[in-house]
């Protein structure tokens, strides 16, 4: 291994080792749980928002 | 009509980014030279061993023959001879001349499938003299084949593998830019009508704006760890960056002091109107008036031919649709949320 790969170790270690689809699972869960976490939100906002609006009338 | 068309959207955008993390992780990088083993070479016949990062640019049936390495030493040519190939690798012999016009040897690898592979001040020859490489060294003029790469990223030197972190960081300062615009418009529009709708409008903006910066901030100082060496470095794109960020935060900070206060609305308005022309000042104006180690400064554009090709542009825009899609949807929740404390407020 020449002296810049062991200088940065994660050239060639990334995807040689498969830590690629590791990180590529992380980071789709992450997304999961960031869209879950919106969509609950936005879905309780909707019911604040009826309530206010029946308050209203 | 309307609700499908907000899940859509919305969902569009969860989608696409997913897209974006599969293809963006997934996409091979395309080979390109790394080092040469030695560097320091002397006047006499010796063998090199060239390295390469990315996918692999030979089979290993592959023969030497196939291949052609050629050095070069100012605008000459040194002939070399392939002796073995590997994935990542080629070991060549070479003679090195006792004259070359500089002792800094550029090396060329042509490959059937990959094409050229280029390598900057590859070698050294300290003790060569000044002058034309004698003609026995001289190389013929080589016969670059055309590249049959699939679907790959660019190979940059320095940037690497760490060129997907350009579907996060660039994107994410796009919905900053995007959303602190909105926000522009809103508080105009407040400073215009004097209407709170306006102000929870510009409010919730900057409030999503901040997030997007401050992420952009953590992926530009990791990209600069592994591309540059350091976490931060003193450049005017970099400082532009802290100091737009800081400056909206003083936006909260403004409100956060000033309570139930009347003027609020139009105070946070004006404050708001002066950070956005601060922010394109900063970071639009001014590094391109100054040297920097930031892609696209002093006077070059953002991007161009030589930033990205169509492969990385097949992620990139989505990741920019995406990821603005994703902080328009925070920007309305955030909204709606200032919309019910208010009626709630106002009961």
């Amino acid at each position: 291994m020449n002296a810049l790969l062991l200088l940065n170790s994660l050239e060639g270690f990334f995807f040689g080792s498969g830590k690629a689809h590791v990180v590529t699972g992380v980071a789709l869960i992450i997304l999961a749980g960031l869209a879950l976490s919106l969509w609950r939100m936005d879905r309780r906002l909707g019911k604040l928002e009826e309530e206010a609006r029946t308050d209203s009338h | 009509m309307k609700g499908g068309w907000n899940w859509f959207w919305k969902g569009g955008s969860i989608l696409l980014l997913a897209y974006v993390i599969v293809r963006g992780f997934s996409t091979p990088l395309q080979p390109g030279l790394v080092s040469a083993t030695p560097s320091q070479l002397t006047i006499a016949g010796q063998s090199v061993i060239l390295t390469a990062v990315g996918q692999p640019f030979a089979e290993t049936e592959d023969l030497p023959e196939a291949f052609e390495v050629v050095l070069r030493s100012g605008d000459q040519l040194i002939q070399t001879e392939v002796l073995e190939v590997s994935p990542h690798s080629v070991k060549i012999s070479v003679n090195i001349p006792p004259s070359m016009p500089s002792r800094a040897l550029d090396a060329y690898l042509f490959t059937p499938a990959s094409g050229t592979l280029f390598l900057g001040n590859a070698c050294f020859v300290e003790e060569a003299a000044k002058g034309d490489v004698p003609p026995a060294f001289i190389a013929g003029a080589p016969l670059p084949k055309a590249p049959e790469l699939g679907f790959s990223f660019p190979y940059q030197p320095n940037i690497m593998e760490s060129i997907r972190n350009l579907l996060w960081h660039v994107p994410m300062w796009f919905a900053m830019f995007f959303i602190m615009g909105l926000g522009f418009v809103a508080s105009l529009a407040q400073l215009r009508t004097d209407s709170i709708q306006w102000d929870m409008r510009a409010e919730a903006a900057v409030k999503t704006g901040l997030v997007f910066g401050l992420l952009g901030l953590a992926t530009g100082s990791l990209w600069a760890r592994w591309t540059w060496g350091a976490w931060w470095v003193s450049d005017p794109q970099l400082n532009g960056a802290l100091v737009t960020v800081l400056l909206y935060s003083g936006y909260l900070i403004l409100r956060a002091a000033m309570g139930d206060d009347d003027r609020v609305g139009r105070l946070a308005a004006v404050y708001n109107v002066f950070a956005f022309v601060m922010l394109v000042i900063l970071l639009m104006v001014l590094p391109r008036y100054t040297e920097s180690l930031h892609p696209g400064k002093d006077g070059n554009p953002g991007f161009n031919s030589y930033d990205l090709d169509n492969s990385l542009r097949a992620v990139f825009y989505p990741a920019v649709i995406g990821w603005g899609a994703l902080c328009y949807w925070m920007y309305t929740l955030r909204l709606r949320m200032n919309r019910c404390t208010h009626h709630l407020l106002s009961r």
